[in-house]
């Protein structure tokens, strides 16, 4: 699931009408290299992670909310390799395509957690508070709808002493393509240092779905939103900048050279990681005291 | 004498070269003073985190381009590649259009610091350099080498008469008086009087990231007196007029000319 924060991206809605200009291009074989991984090892290493980092909470399990999309299913399908004390919530409303439900309950079948599993329709919650803050604006409903989900995967955390585990992608993380303390709101990121082309491969190795693993990412947060049809760019060459810039370091020259693409592509991807950095730091604390909290005040999550 | 020093205390945005930069050179063309003294690495902003690496360019660029506006006097902070990836948390100090550069040497890696993630330390070898302007001689130390005595006594034993002390010291806790305030304070006093200089301590004022830096830059006389204080929490620029007569009476009346060397072997052994 991935829902983004639209106050800050308003050139998007202009792209959203032309999106059948998306730019596609082949990924560059160098790249395409790069981000290959070992899906044997990999899978190994972030289902032993999830298992520790469950023993270490000192938490019974995880709950996950499984959309139909293929970060949630792979996330799930991790989850259940590393504990069978998993729970997943399915929590459709009106702007979900009934294919994306579909694939949710074959996800149920594949993880076979026909008794892990429950079904909440949000519309109800939503129109509530749609209704109370007087607002029919599809962007706002759109992260009320995320958070709203937030909001039910904690309740169930809580009520089974799991810990919510999250569904982001690095693509998304870097973008900033999800909404803050909506589908942000999460204990843990499994396949959080995975680019979305990598999470496909995983999915892929995983034996997922066709369906699943080769479906355009969607936050499905109104009708026919799709992810690269908002952000006017698909995956692949999402990823190949994302990679080029911050895992190389490479400067936009350099990368207009490498995958033979307009600098403006290049500088649109740069500017979303650049604005949307509050949404992976905790909040700032304006500095009072002696030593303060993060700043020089810095102590490991397992402290006790 | 009489050289007239201009203490800019500017907020500095983190990452903003260009702005910083337009800043640098509004107060150089505005100045009346010899020479004008800014923060540590006042041109890029103290906490830039990994923006380091993608910003030092510009940064020089920027250096060179002010040393060019620069037709006295200018001491201000940035960011030197020594060789390739190699950097260094340096001050520019450009006298009648050339410039040159000085590197901190201690770099702090303690409490909010982060310093030797990114930088190189200086060499005191080859690194302590002392400059003339019409007939002030003075030396550069950055920030944190003025909490140890070795940067500023060395320079002094070269010959300065005055050291600038561009820093970007952020405040700690909040109250009536500030103690890192008067920790500065304290240590100017010391350094002019046992060295028997000039110190003039230009620091960065407003928040950057979680911190905020608490200005109140000053300048301390050979005989310990502080000669002019600027706002604390707001920028803020004044100047001074460095003289000798000051220079004069406290070597007149200290023992600073009877410094007895043997104790740095003794030192250099422990």
């Amino acid at each position: 699931m991935a829902f983004s924060k639209f106050s800050s991206f308003r050139w998007y809605y202009t792209l959203n009408i032309c999106s059948t200009n998306i730019l596609i291009m082949v990924m560059h074989e160098y790249i395409r290299k790069s981000l290959t991984i070992d899906c044997e090892a990999v899978t190994n290493y972030i289902v032993e992670r999830i298992r520790e980092y469950l023993e270490f909470s000192n938490k019974k399990g995880g709950v996950i909310g499984v959309s139909g999309g293929v970060d949630s299913a792979v996330t799930a399908t991790l989850l259940a390799k590393a504990t069978d004390n998993f729970f997943i919530l399915l929590m459709p409303s009106s702007s979900t395509p009934k294919i994306d439900l579909e694939d949710s309950f074959e996800m149920i079948k594949f993880l076979n957690a026909q008794n892990k599993y429950k079904l909440i329709n949000i519309d109800e919650i939503v129109s509530l508070f749609s209704n109370k803050i007087e607002t029919n604006n599809k962007y706002v409903i759109g992260n009320i709808k995320a958070r709203v989900r937030m909001i039910i995967l904690y309740a169930y955390a809580q009520m089974l002493d799991y810990l919510v585990v999250g569904t982001g992608d690095k693509s998304e993380l870097l973008l900033g393509y999800f909404t803050k303390y909506g589908d942000g709101g999460v204990d843990v990121l499994p396949i959080g240092d995975l680019y979305k082309t990598q999470v496909r491969m995983l999915g892929k190795c995983l034996g997922l779905p066709e369906r699943i693993v080769t479906k355009p990412s969607s936050p499905a947060l109104w009708e026919g939103q799709t992810a690269e049809g908002e952000l006017g760019i698909d995956y692949e060459t999402i990823d190949s900048i994302l990679y080029l810039r911050f895992d190389e370091m490479r400067s936009e020259d350099e990368i207009v050279k490498m995958l033979g693409i307009p600098i403006d592509t290049i500088k649109k991807v740069d500017r979303l990681v650049k604005i949307s950095q509050h949404k992976r730091l905790p909040p700032e604390i304006f500095r009072l005291s002696g030593r303060a909290i993060n700043s020089d005040w810095r102590f490991p999550r397992r402290w006790a | 004498m009489g050289i007239r020093v201009e203490l800019a205390q500017i907020r500095s945005y983190p990452g903003d070269v260009y702005r910083n930069y337009k800043k640098h050179l509004e107060i150089i063309e505005t100045s009346t003073a010899d020479c004008v003294i800014f923060p540590e690495l006042s041109l890029t902003g103290y906490i830039i985190k990994d923006l380091t690496y993608e910003i030092y360019k510009d940064a020089e660029e920027a250096t060179r381009k002010i040393a060019e506006k620069v037709n006295k006097c200018a001491v201000f902070g940035t960011i030197k590649e020594v060789r390739k990836g190699i950097l260094r948390n340096a001050a520019a100090v450009i006298i009648n259009g050339k410039m040159d550069y000085i590197y901190k040497f201690y770099l702090p890696t303690y409490g909010l610091f982060e310093e030797r993630r990114y930088f190189q330390r200086g060499d005191p070898l080859k690194d302590l350099k002392i400059f003339e302007y019409r007939d002030l001689k003075f030396g550069v130390v950055i920030c944190e080498d003025a909490w140890h005595p070795e940067p500023i006594e060395a320079l002094s034993f070269m010959g300065a008469d005055a050291i600038f002390i561009p820093s970007a010291s952020p405040m700690r806790k909040l109250r009536e008086n500030l103690a890192i305030e008067e920790s500065w304070d304290s240590l100017l006093k010391a350094h002019s009087l046992m060295n028997t200089v000039w110190t003039v301590f230009t620091n960065v004022v407003g928040s950057q990231e979680e911190e905020y830096f608490w200005g109140g830059s000053r300048v301390v006389s050979p005989l310990g007196d502080v000669k002019l204080k600027l706002n604390l929490f707001y920028e803020d620029r004044g100047v001074v007029e460095i003289t000798e007569n000051e220079l004069l009476r406290a070597r007149f009346f200290s023992s600073y000319r009877d410094h007895i060397r043997e104790f740095h072997s003794i030192l250099d052994k422990l």
